[in-house]
């Protein structure tokens, strides 16, 4: 199930790339694309019942089952890396406005 | 010597040349002499030794690459004597002319290293090799070119070129797999008589068109060799064409015919042995020589007209190689050296005009005898060759050449051979009335003088030299003969003053003797007789009126302008199909641009989404 | 000496050199040429990270691949890097960063690892491109890759799901013993791909690369035209031979994609009327070409063409940025006659273009004609002839702006180019001359190459 409100998201993330011409909204755009990739990826790791996936002594959970805990560690680096191009991207777009008044690209005209 | 240390040794010439050229402009071009005398030489040398009988596969500095082999044969050293010998003699003329050129050291530098390149090309028996020098020479000359008048020339010249030189490099390569060496002679038998035999014969000829600049590949020559430097002309119309139909050679002699025409045309022809590859190339041909002839006779500058009349010649030498057989191909082979010489001797006369003119427009000179007289002489010797009148070395060539045009029943090559003939006694007499007769123009008057005797020199060798294979052929033929011994071609039946030809035995010497008579006896009349009385150009008047602009009644201007008339609609078309091929690709990469890069993300977006829609669409 | 510091140490200068601001660009070329260094010193070996054995740990790779691409890259960067560290101070520690990013993308096993690096990597050179002071064309050049490489990490992850590995060499293995069709790893195979496809600028991927090149200054071209692409290029490479597998539809895909990137590359710098746009349209093509030739299997010749497409680049981008800043345009008819005050800087300009074009007596040629050969030798007999076809219009197009760079009907453009860039453009050009004569040392090591880029992978 998780699946597929990743891939909706995907495509959602898509369509916003495809039709908004706002530099705002291409970042939310974007965003909500590497959203739903990180979503199907702890998607990919899941396992139906399955706990997180922690070594703790107090508590012995050697029979049970773990989600996989590789998608989790690769998600916390994808998000970690998400934030930096967000924000480096929002910079970008003060930089734009500074510089055209506007965050619609379709009123900044071809160079 | 060896072949690869007189090339390596060439290079280093060329070196040398620049680094003079950078201290002193015209040391570096009297190194050129040096180089080029030192090259011929070398190659004299070689050529006495194949005639002794001794071996050659060279293979001596051992610091080149394993494939790097270089081997002597008759045919190699037929082209790189004739070759080298123009080279030789047109660098007399770069001391003249190197001080007016933007960068004299490079030039000196290249024009060394485009003999070189041409020495790789004739003697090697590795096709890779022979690529690498073909490449060579090509980016040599290309940096020449637009030190003369005009960059665009050099870009076509660069395009053709290039084009001919990819299509014998595919060439390359379908014999390297086919032969599974790059050897020269394995690889031309291994794919003869074969379907990729037909691949490489297509491809070696479109080389071969590109390179002799014949139709429909010829719009690069009138262009490079009307706007090169004065003295590279000469060595671009007498040498570098020539690679072209060392090409052809390759192409139509060494390799197996095509296509049985006899079985098609049977009742048709009488060429009892011609193929359809050779047909078609010979048609080309002769289409070459009516383009050429026409183009020829429509030129103001006399460098173009040469250089179209250049085309026609290639024209002569494809039909000639294509017919074949020992009258045709010994008829091709005299061409070549015919042509290189007149060609060579006419450029560097014109080269001499301009010089002191600064221009080589007809229109423009005129009278230039009065001071000029051995120029004259030298060109008057020139295109009575390049027309094929006895006693040059441009009638023996096409005498033999319509010997076996009409041995084979060629009607409509025939017709195309005679019209060639005869329009190039419309064309080349025109820059000599123009330039060298009529009356002298005041803008000239003071600048014109006899040429310096180092300039005069090579000149009248070439006279000489054009006059004595009118004369005496037979020694010349004798050498060719044994390179078509090499081609595995019947030597063609000569005598010690005769030429045996299918139809007839020609006297060389004795219808040069009887011109030498008539030649004579005019001369006398010409001494005998009252002089003419001079009279200024401006002398003149017209149903009373005194006349201003008097270039009007300069009367090479629009000579032919009736004939004109009948074809100036039709000139341009091939011009006009690569241009038109250039607008398309233009169009196509203007059309991409503007598709896919714009200033949004999402063409990107786009094309992904499409691209990954595509692969799902496959698989769902 | 370990091949991790490679990464660590410049990643670690950065972050201290933000403490030193004054000396940060001492820092940048002292950590670039002490790389450069040190790469002498390296052993050949597989070093895996933090005592994880492969294929649980990341591994480092440092096999004759990847050592001929970091000795490429990193001199490369040193050259840019000393040639701007003066101008372009801020932002001597965005260039360390990148410094570790490219490293690492160079000698990263692991595929996860790979879009790490892709992303630091990537980050820096969005802030490079800063310098261009284009925001659009940046904001542009940062949407698509970051799309793109979140296309890589989404393609990654269904690799993931289905062999459970991350391992470049693990995968490899896994999808061969696995039994798997085609059909099934297209899809990830094709997400990677156009990953870097946007990075390595293939056609229908690279919008934007005008935004970016076409306004480049003497930092931003050199090192996202010549430097960014060998590393990508180069790592592509890696993937395309050790772990892809492209068959069915998506080698009809990829191969329409390459032909298309290849002709229309050459077709947009034949219109083309800017001396940028000419260099920055034939590296598009180029970037094709190489990929081209990792696909068909010849990786050695592969990587030879990306070390001369980059050293060429880097020259021909330098003097034309440097040119047009003074000039304050790129137009060609602006540029006519430049070199004829400047001959030697001209000199090694034209000796580097005549080796991109693939005339004999230069690198390129030797490079061009053996990727011919062998792929008419493997019986490939379509490619070698559009590979003709396409070099042809190049050679047109770069004979003309030669030319044009020559010759003048008028006055020439006065432009100083310093000491260091002069000795630099020589000395590559120099160098390309040089082993376009004495070959023997290139196909020797072209075919060790093909033998060793098949990579051990880790240690298990």
């Amino acid at each position: 199930m998780l699946q597929y409100a990743a891939i909706a998201m995907l495509m959602l993330g898509l369509y916003g790339l495809l039709t908004q011409r706002n530099v705002i909204k291409i970042i939310v755009s974007l965003n909500i694309f590497e959203i739903g990739l990180n979503l199907f990826i702890i998607s990919v790791g899941y396992v139906d019942d399955g706990i997180a996936p922690i070594l703790t002594s107090n508590f012995n959970n050697n029979g049970l089952i773990f989600v996989d805990p590789l998608p989790s560690a690769l998600v916390l680096t994808a998000i970690v890396i998400g934030v930096g191009t967000t924000a480096l991207a929002l910079a970008l777009a003060n930089n734009i406005y500074q510089k055209y008044g506007t965050f619609e690209i379709d009123e900044m005209g071809e160079e | 010597m060896t072949v690869e240390l007189l090339i390596i040794l060439t290079l280093v010439l060329g070196l040398v040349s620049y680094f003079m050229g950078r201290f002193n402009k015209v040391y570096g071009a009297v190194v050129t002499i040096i180089a080029s005398m030192f090259v011929f030489i070398s190659v004299g040398y070689m050529a006495n030794d194949i005639l002794d009988g001794s071996t050659f596969n060279y293979n001596a500095v051992k610091y080149l690459p394993v494939f790097a082999t270089f081997t002597v044969s008759y045919l190699g050293i037929f082209f790189a004597i004739l070759v080298t010998f123009v080279f030789a003699m047109v660098s007399f003329f770069n001391p003249f002319f190197v001080e007016k050129y933007k960068y004299p050291a490079v030039y000196n530098m290249l024009y060394i290293f485009s003999l070189a390149g041409v020495l790789g090309v004739f003697f090697t028996d590795n096709l890779m090799v022979l690529f690498f020098f073909f490449e060579f020479v090509v980016w040599s000359g290309l940096f020449i070119i637009p030190l003369g008048k005009s960059k665009k020339a050099a870009v076509s010249y660069y395009a053709f070129s290039t084009a001919g030189s990819f299509a014998l490099l595919y060439a390359i390569f379908i014999m390297r797999d086919v032969a599974g060496t790059y050897n020269l002679y394995a690889g031309l038998a291994s794919v003869s008589g074969t379907t990729q035999g037909t691949y490489v014969m297509i491809l070696l000829s479109i080389s071969a068109f590109s390179k002799l600049g014949a139709f429909p590949l010829h719009t690069w020559l009138p262009a490079a060799h009307g706007n090169a430097p004065h003295p590279f002309s000469p060595v671009l119309s007498g040498a570098l064409v020539k690679l072209g139909a060392f090409v052809a050679i390759l192409a139509l002699v060494k390799l197996a015919p095509v296509g049985d025409l006899q079985s098609v045309f049977g009742s048709y022809t009488d060429a009892t042995f011609l193929y359809a590859s050779q047909y078609a190339v010979a048609i080309l041909g002769a289409m070459t020589i009516v383009f050429g002839t026409l183009m020829a006779i429509r030129q103001d500058d006399a460098k173009k007209l040469l250089a179209y009349s250049s085309v026609s010649n290639g024209g002569y030498i494809l039909v000639a190689l294509s017919i074949g057989g020992s009258v045709g191909l010994a008829g091709g082979l005299y061409h070549i050296i015919a042509h290189a010489l007149a060609s060579a001797a006419a450029f560097l006369a014109i080269g001499a005009v301009s010089r002191v003119t600064g221009t080589s427009k007809m229109s423009e000179l005129g009278g230039m005898i009065h001071k000029m007289p051995i120029t004259y002489m030298v060109y008057l010797i020139a295109i009575i060759s390049m027309a094929g009148i006895p006693p040059m070395g441009g009638f023996i060539s096409k005498w033999l050449i319509f010997q076996a045009v009409i041995d084979n029943g060629l009607i409509l090559i025939a017709v195309a051979v005679f019209f060639g003939s005869i329009g190039s006694f419309l064309y080349v007499f025109r820059p000599l009335a123009a330039l060298f007769l009529g009356q002298e123009l005041p803008q000239h008057k003071d600048k014109a003088k006899i040429p310096p005797f180092f300039m005069l020199l090579p000149m009248i060798i070439l006279s000489l030299l054009i006059v004595y294979t009118g004369v005496f052929p037979n020694y010349i033929l004798g050498f060719i003969n044994d390179v078509m011994a090499e081609l595995g071609v019947d030597a063609l039946v000569i005598g010690k003053y005769t030429i045996q030809g299918p139809n007839g035995v020609l006297h060389p010497t004795l219808v040069a003797s009887v011109f030498g008579v008539g030649v004579l006896i005019a001369f006398i009349i010409f001494i005998v007789l009252k002089k003419s009385r001079k009279v200024g150009l401006m002398d003149t008047y017209t149903a009373g009126n005194f006349i201003y602009t008097e270039e009007l009644m300069h009367y090479s201007l629009d000579f032919y302008a009736p004939i004109e008339r009948l074809y100036e609609k039709y000139i341009n078309i091939t011009e006009d199909f690569y241009k038109k091929l250039e607008n398309k690709v233009v169009d196509f990469g203007r059309m991409v641009k503007y598709f896919f890069f714009t200033n949004k993300p999402e063409v990107t977006v786009f094309w992904i989404v499409v691209i990954i829609g595509f692969l799902l669409w496959g698989d769902l | 000496m370990s091949a991790i510091l490679l990464i660590a140490v410049p990643l670690l200068t950065a972050f201290v050199s933000i403490l030193f601001k004054k000396y940060s660009h001492y820092m940048l070329i002292a950590v670039s040429f002490l790389s450069v260094f040190a790469l002498g010193y390296m052993d050949l070996e597989t070093i895996t990270i933090g005592g994880f054995d492969a294929p649980f740990g990341i591994v480092l790779i440092l096999d004759n691949y990847s050592l001929i691409g970091l000795y490429l890259v990193n001199i490369l960067f040193f050259i840019v890097a000393v040639l701007n560290c003066k101008e372009y101070k801020k932002l001597s520690s965005i260039l360390l960063v990148s410094l570790a990013g490219l490293n690492g993308l160079l000698l990263t096993g692991d595929l996860f690892n790979l879009f790490v690096f892709l992303e630091v990597a990537g980050i820096a050179a969005y802030l490079i491109t800063t310098t261009n002071k284009k925001p659009l064309a940046t904001f542009n050049y940062l949407v698509q890759g970051t799309l793109g490489s979140s296309l890589y990490l989404l393609g990654l992850i269904l690799l993931y799901a289905m062999f459970g590995t991350l391992n470049m060499s693990d995968m490899a293995r896994e999808i061969g013993t696995s039994g798997y069709g085609a059909g099934v790893t297209a899809l990830p195979f094709l997400l990677m791909f156009i990953g870097f496809g946007v990075e390595a600028k293939l056609l229908p991927f690279n919008s934007w690369a005008k935004g970016i090149l076409a306004s480049s200054n003497s930092l931003s071209g050199p090192m996202i035209a010549s430097v960014y692409a060998a590393a990508i290029s180069l790592v592509f490479g890696r993937l395309l031979t050790n772990v892809f597998v492209i068959e069915g539809t998506l080698l009809t895909i990829v191969m329409g994609i390459l032909v298309f990137s290849l002709v229309a590359g050459e077709a947009m710098a034949f219109s083309s009327k800017k001396v940028k746009e000419i260099l920055l349209y034939s590296s598009v093509s180029q970037a094709a070409l190489v990929v081209l030739v990792f696909m068909t299997g010849f990786a050695g010749w592969a990587v030879y063409l990306i070390i001369g497409n980059a050293t060429a680049k880097l020259v021909l981008f330098l003097v034309t940025n440097i040119a047009a800043k003074q000039l304050g345009d790129d137009e060609v008819d602006t540029f006519k006659g430049l070199f004829t005050n400047n001959k030697v800087v001209g000199l090694a300009f034209t000796a580097v273009t005549l080796s991109v074009v693939g005339l004999p007596f230069f690198f390129g040629f030797v490079t061009k004609m053996n990727i011919l050969e062998n792929m008419f030798l493997s019986g490939a007999y379509v490619w070698p002839a559009l590979i003709l076809i396409t070099s042809f219009i190049e050679g047109i197009y770069f004979i003309r702006l030669l030319l044009n760079l020559w010759h003048t009907d008028g006055d020439s453009p006065e432009v100083k180019f310093d000491f260091v860039l002069k000795y630099v453009v020589v000395v590559i050009a120099v160098l390309t001359m040089i082993f376009g004569v004495y070959t023997k040392p290139v196909q020797d090591s072209a075919d060790d190459l093909v033998v060793y880029s098949i990579t051990e992978g880790g240690n298990f």
